[in-house]
This record gives C-alpha cells, sequence and structure tokens, in this order.
C-alpha cells in the first residue's frame, strides 16, 4: 500500500533565481484584453504579481504573503471587489509550492491529491510524477480548472485558467 | 634581453589597465555629467525640435523596450518597429518575443493580437485621448506643453534630455515622468516612462529613418 504524501508540491513560480514573463489573454464576459503577466518568488510565500499592458504600463501590482493579499498599485477600471478575490484565489492556486494534503488517490497513470486552500477543496492531479491538472470544486462541482501543458525545468510553457461557473478564462504563454 | 622586453611589456600593461581606468572613470563622469540648461538653451532645444517636427511627414524606426521592475533579476525586453504618419497616425508593432500591434488612428485603436484582431473606440477616454496624443508627441518630439506638463532641461554631451511631469493628477496616477532624449539634430532617440512606483519601460529607439514614402499598407491592422 502506497503512502499519502504529507504536502502536494506545486513546483511552478517555485524558484526565487527566475522571472516569470507570460503573455497573457483573459476572456471575460464577452471582452477580451491581453497583456504581460510577470511572477517572482520573492522569497518563501512571499511572490509579487504584476499585470502590465503589452506597452508596460502596469495595470495591476499584486503582492501576496502567505494567503494574505495587498495591492500595491491597481487601475481604477479594474478596482473591483469582485474580480479582485477571483485573482486572488486563482494567483494563489498558481504560486502556493507546498500544499497540505489531505487524500490522495492513484490508479495505473495518476496520482490526484486533495488539498484545501482558501478553504476551497482543491484536487491535484500529476502525470508521471508531473503535475498536469488542479481542480478546484465547490458544493461537489468542478469550479475552476488550472491545465498546466509544455512543462520543461520545472516551468509550465502554457496555463489555462477555466471558470466553468463565470464566463472567465485565462491564458498564459510563457515568453 | 628578452625578460627585459617581458618586464616592459608588464608594466606597460599595467600602465594601460591603470589608464583605461582613469579613462573610464571620466568616461563615466562626463556620461553622467548632466548639467541644467539655460532658460536660453531651452527655448533654443524648443525650437529645434518644433522645427524638427514641422518638417517631419514620415518616420520609420526600430525600437528596444525594457520594462523595468525593481524585484526582477533582469529587464523584460522586447523588440519591435514604429511608423509615423503627419499629423497623427502612429503604428507601434512588437515583433519580439511576440506579435502584437497597435495602431492609433483618430478615436480608434486597432489592435492585432498575433492574428486576433480588434478595435477600441476610445474617443470618450480621457485617459486615451491624452495617451495618444503623448505618444504621437514623444515620438514627433513635440511634447512641450506648458498647461500640460512641468518640465526640466539637462544638456548631456550632444544629447539634450527632457524631464515632463504631467500636471493631470488624473495623468500623473498613471504616468509620474516621461524623460524625453533628443540627439543632436533634435529627434527623439530615448524614452522613459516612469510610473508612481519608480518602475519604468525604457524604449531606445534604432534605425530611424524620415520622410520616406509610407503608404496605407503601413499602417495596416
Amino acid at each position: 500500500m502506497e503512502t499519502v504524501p504529507k504536502t502536494v508540491l506545486n513546483p511552478y513560480f517555485s524558484d526565487t533565481d527566475k522571472d516569470y514573463v507570460y503573455k497573457t489573454k483573459i476572456d471575460a464576459f464577452d471582452k477580451s484584453f491581453g497583456g504581460i503577466l510577470i511572477v517572482k518568488k520573492i522569497a518563501s510565500e512571499h511572490h509579487r504579481i504584476v499585470f502590465t499592458t503589452e506597452l508596460g504600463n502596469t495595470i495591476f501590482d499584486f503582492e501576496f504573503k502567505g494567503e494574505s493579499l495587498k495591492i500595491k498599485r491597481i487601475l481604477p477600471e479594474m478596482d473591483k471587489k469582485l474580480l479582485i478575490n477571483v485573482l486572488k484565489r486563482d494567483f494563489l492556486v498558481l504560486i502556493r509550492k507546498n500544499s497540505k494534503s489531505l487524500d490522495s488517490y492513484f490508479n495505473e497513470e495518476k496520482t490526484m491529491v486533495e488539498s484545501v486552500l482558501l478553504s476551497k477543496k482543491h484536487y491535484y492531479t500529476f502525470e508521471d510524477g508531473t503535475l498536469q491538472k488542479i481542480v478546484r470544486t465547490g458544493n461537489g462541482k468542478e469550479k475552476v480548472t488550472f491545465l498546466f501543458s509544455g512543462i520543461n525545468d520545472n516551468i509550465a510553457e502554457a496555463i489555462e485558467i477555466l471558470h466553468n461557473n463565470v464566463k472567465l478564462k485565462i491564458n498564459l504563454k510563457a515568453l | 634581453m628578452g625578460k627585459l622586453k617581458q618586464h616592459f611589456i608588464f608594466i606597460s600593461a599595467k600602465a594601460g589597465i591603470f589608464y583605461s581606468f582613469i579613462l573610464l572613470f571620466f568616461g563615466a563622469m562626463t556620461l553622467s555629467a548632466q548639467t541644467k540648461m539655460t532658460s536660453a538653451e531651452a527655448e533654443h532645444l524648443k525650437t529645434k525640435v518644433k522645427e524638427q517636427a514641422e518638417t517631419t511627414n514620415t518616420i520609420t524606426s526600430n525600437f528596444t523596450q525594457y520594462k523595468h521592475l525593481d524585484f526582477l533579476s533582469n529587464d523584460i525586453e522586447s523588440k519591435g518597429k514604429l511608423a509615423f504618419k503627419s499629423p497623427d497616425l502612429v503604428k507601434w508593432e512588437y515583433v519580439q518575443p511576440y506579435a502584437y500591434s497597435i495602431i492609433f488612428r483618430s478615436q480608434t485603436l486597432y489592435i492585432n493580437d498575433d492574428g486576433n484582431k480588434s478595435n477600441m473606440d476610445v474617443g470618450g477616454n480621457k485617459l486615451f485621448t491624452q495617451l495618444n496624443q503623448l505618444i504621437t508627441a514623444s515620438i514627433r518630439g513635440d511634447l512641450f506643453d506648458d498647461a500640460q506638463f512641468n518640465m526640466e532641461y539637462f544638456k548631456n554631451n550632444e544629447n539634450s534630455l527632457v524631464h515632463f511631469f504631467p500636471k493631470d493628477d488624473q495623468f500623473a496616477e498613471f504616468i509620474k515622468a516621461f524623460h524625453l532624449t533628443f540627439n543632436a539634430v533634435g529627434e527623439v532617440i530615448e524614452v522613459k516612462m516612469i510610473e508612481p512606483s519608480g518602475d519604468y519601460t525604457h524604449i531606445v529607439f534604432s534605425d530611424r529613418k524620415t520622410n520616406q514614402p509610407l503608404s496605407d499598407a503601413d499602417f495596416a491592422q
């Protein structure tokens, strides 16, 4: 019998020496806009996430320490509580390196580990030891899916964040 | 004999290093020797740049953009090209590391994001209208508007450097200052846009060509 690992590891965005830069497309409520998402791990449990236009102007600048978010800067048009909460939850999933493992399931190719982040259940799916997918559930339904692909040296070339209950899709492509 | 020669080479190499160091030191001193212009010099620069802008019908140029965020290990570098046609038609195009172009034409932005085309009406948006005017003005260099900016003038060898501080509070919240560097003939060679946090976008122009004929195809989305 295999043992349940104590923590579940998300290796993406975990190297303080790297600047993670992604060309980003956000489709929200039939509107589509793009920009550059910059993620930097400053220290353990400490990240900066900055979103700029292609021309370099800052749209928002977030600082995460543990589970708390400090908004260093945001354009007035984006300064909506609902939107910020959605982004906070999604970004935390991306940057949280170690989460407590509550349960896990195995079959031949896949391992699924259950964890809780901001009081919501998240399921991490690994194939051959590589994190491919994270699913956030609510009331037993899949609410948000995070898909990681083109993985090389702990960098995901493409990341997709799909919301099932609201019309929101975030596409990231590594630059 | 051979030993003496060797010794001599050693000494001259040492001296060479010493002199290069001194040169480098003074070179760096003159590079950073930005002195404030007198008001007469500032007026002269303004006149030169305005004349340059008035005789410029088209510009094409390559550019390299450095996005600087204090917490990053390296600036984010992108490259592209620019086309401008008087009075206010601008195509700003990134070719590396992504394909993205934006055309400013009267009240509309025409965007081509890696093949996905979209338009944005910005007629009602004060910030975008200002940004549009500003981009045109920075390319032409013709940004000297006392009503919109407080300005400071510096000379730096044969180049001139002007700091523009937006007077409009809403705009200043977006961009704290623009630094434009002009060459000896009054063309813009560098633009630095500084955000309130101190982070900035630095754009360096290269291979600039003026008054070459440009067609509609050069401004296609």
